[in-house]
Order: structure tokens, then C-alpha cells, then sequence
């Protein structure tokens, strides 16, 4: 199985992504439609492309300091949380699901994913 | 209200530490000198005002464009990184304003190491409801 599918059957996954670092190309599955789930990987790549952008300048003032290579992010709201790791995006509806359990298993899943965003 | 020490109680913290919206840091905890050093936590409140409030913006456009809600406010963003994550949140600035406060309680981070960050812990301390003063 594909992680996306792996992620959407989790609890409180309700759409899950993968999109290309270059920007041309995304797949998903989940409640989303088509246009959305385009913007969501759309806002995710940028997310991603800046805070790795941030890890490195960290890391050119500090080095060794562990932040480099950025693994992911998450945007934590009332309801809902944008988890991203690498180039996999979910969203999980809070009350239904563990952040901590998907994060795990995000970085576990993704631990050997290249980090040169290629 | 939540403090720097109570985030320093969190399982894996290396440091934590107040930070205004634009950015500047105010106090701050350092448990780890060695990884996390005054300049890098000082350009870390930089990096996470900007994103904090770049999630702001896309969760708000989000809502409006797609019609789901449920991601603002923003009440943290979390930078994943290889070895360590930063928690950050302006979760208790809400309650000054909702209370007609002008005076506002400074932005909190908190980092955590990876193998032991329990990001719900850290969500919690920073969503504590304290009477606004």
C-alpha cells in the first residue's frame, strides 16, 4: 500500500497527499475535491520549500545544531491539523485521531525519503 | 498564565522562550547550550512570527475558499526537524483581544527533542485558559 493509503486509514485522516517538489504534479485521496486538494499541495510545497529554506540559514549560524534537514511541519487549529513530511500532506481532524500517533508514523514512514527535494 | 518554565516541564525540552509578533525575542530557557545557543533560538522567533502568521493567512484564505472550518485561529504551528521540533503559539493574545484587552501577552515556543516530543503535551500548556488580567 501507498502511504497516502495507509494515512487516510487512520483515525481522523480525512484526505491525505503527495506532491512533486518541483511543483508539477500532486495525487491525493480523501474528502477533497480536485481544485482544493490542487490548492492544499499548492500551500503545502511552499510551506515545506520555506521552512527548509529556514532550516538551512539555522544551520549556516549554528552549525550541527539538528534542525537540518527539516522533516515536516504542522498547522494546529481548533479542528483540524495540516500534518506534512517530506512531500506527504494529511489533514486530521483533531478530536478523532492522535497527532502524536501520525506524526510518528509520518517520520517513521518517511525516515529514508531523500531530503534534496528533487 | 502558561510560562517558560512550565514549558521547560515538558518531556524533551531544550529550550523555550517568548518572542513578539515581529519577531524579537524576550526571555528565554536554555536547557542544551551546546545545540540551541541564544543567536539560533533569537533568529528561531524570527522564522516561526513569519510562519505563524503565513499559516494564519492560508488557514483563513483556506476557510473561505473551500468552506471547511476548523483551522483558524491558528492556534500552533510545529517545525519538524531532523533531531528537534519548535512549538509555537499565540493562542492566549486571542483571549486578551476577545476580552477588549490592548495589552497583549507575548508569543510562546517551546523545543522539543524529537524522540521524546509529545506534541499534544505542548499543544495543551499552550492552549491553558488562565483569567485574562
Amino acid at each position: 500500500m501507498s502511504i497516502v493509503t495507509d494515512l487516510l486509514a487512520k483515525p481522523g485522516v480525512v484526505a491525505a497527499g503527495e506532491y512533486a517538489y518541483r511543483g508539477d504534479r500532486f495525487s491525493y485521496r480523501g474528502a477533497l475535491s480536485e481544485n482544493h486538494a490542487r490548492m492544499a499541495s499548492i500551500m503545502c510545497r511552499a510551506t515545506t520549500m520555506s521552512v527548509n529554506m529556514e532550516a538551512s540559514m539555522v544551520e549556516a549560524l549554528q552549525p550541527l545544531s539538528g534542525l537540518l534537514p527539516a522533516r515536516g511541519w504542522l498547522v494546529h487549529g481548533p479542528e483540524y491539523t495540516v500534518c506534512v513530511v517530506a512531500n506527504v500532506f494529511c489533514l486530521l481532524e483533531n478530536s478523532k485521531g492522535s497527532i502524536n500517533d501520525l506524526v510518528g508514523f509520518m517520520r517513521h514512514a518517511l525516515a529514508n525519503i531523500p531530503s534534496d527535494m528533487i | 498564565m502558561t510560562t517558560l518554565d512550565d514549558l521547560m516541564k515538558l518531556p524533551g525540552a531544550m529550550a523555550a522562550f517568548e518572542f513578539r509578533g515581529s519577531g524579537e525575542m524576550l526571555e528565554h530557557r536554555i536547557a542544551h547550550a551546546d545545540r540551541i545557543n541564544e543567536s539560533t533560538l533569537d533568529l528561531l522567533a524570527h522564522m516561526c512570527a513569519a510562519n505563524l502568521s503565513i499559516a494564519t493567512m492560508q488557514a483563513r484564505g483556506w476557510e473561505k475558499v473551500t468552506g471547511m472550518v476548523g483551522f483558524y485561529p491558528v492556534q500552533q504551528f510545529t517545525l519538524i526537524g531532523f533531531d528537534w521540533s519548535v512549538v509555537v503559539s499565540g493562542l492566549q493574545r486571542e483571549q486578551y483581544k476577545q476580552a477588549g484587552k490592548f495589552s497583549l501577552p507575548p508569543f510562546m515556543g517551546v523545543v522539543l527533542a524529537n524522540e521524546s516530543a509529545d506534541y499534544e503535551a505542548a499543544f495543551a500548556v499552550l492552549e491553558r485558559k488562565e483569567p485574562v488580567q
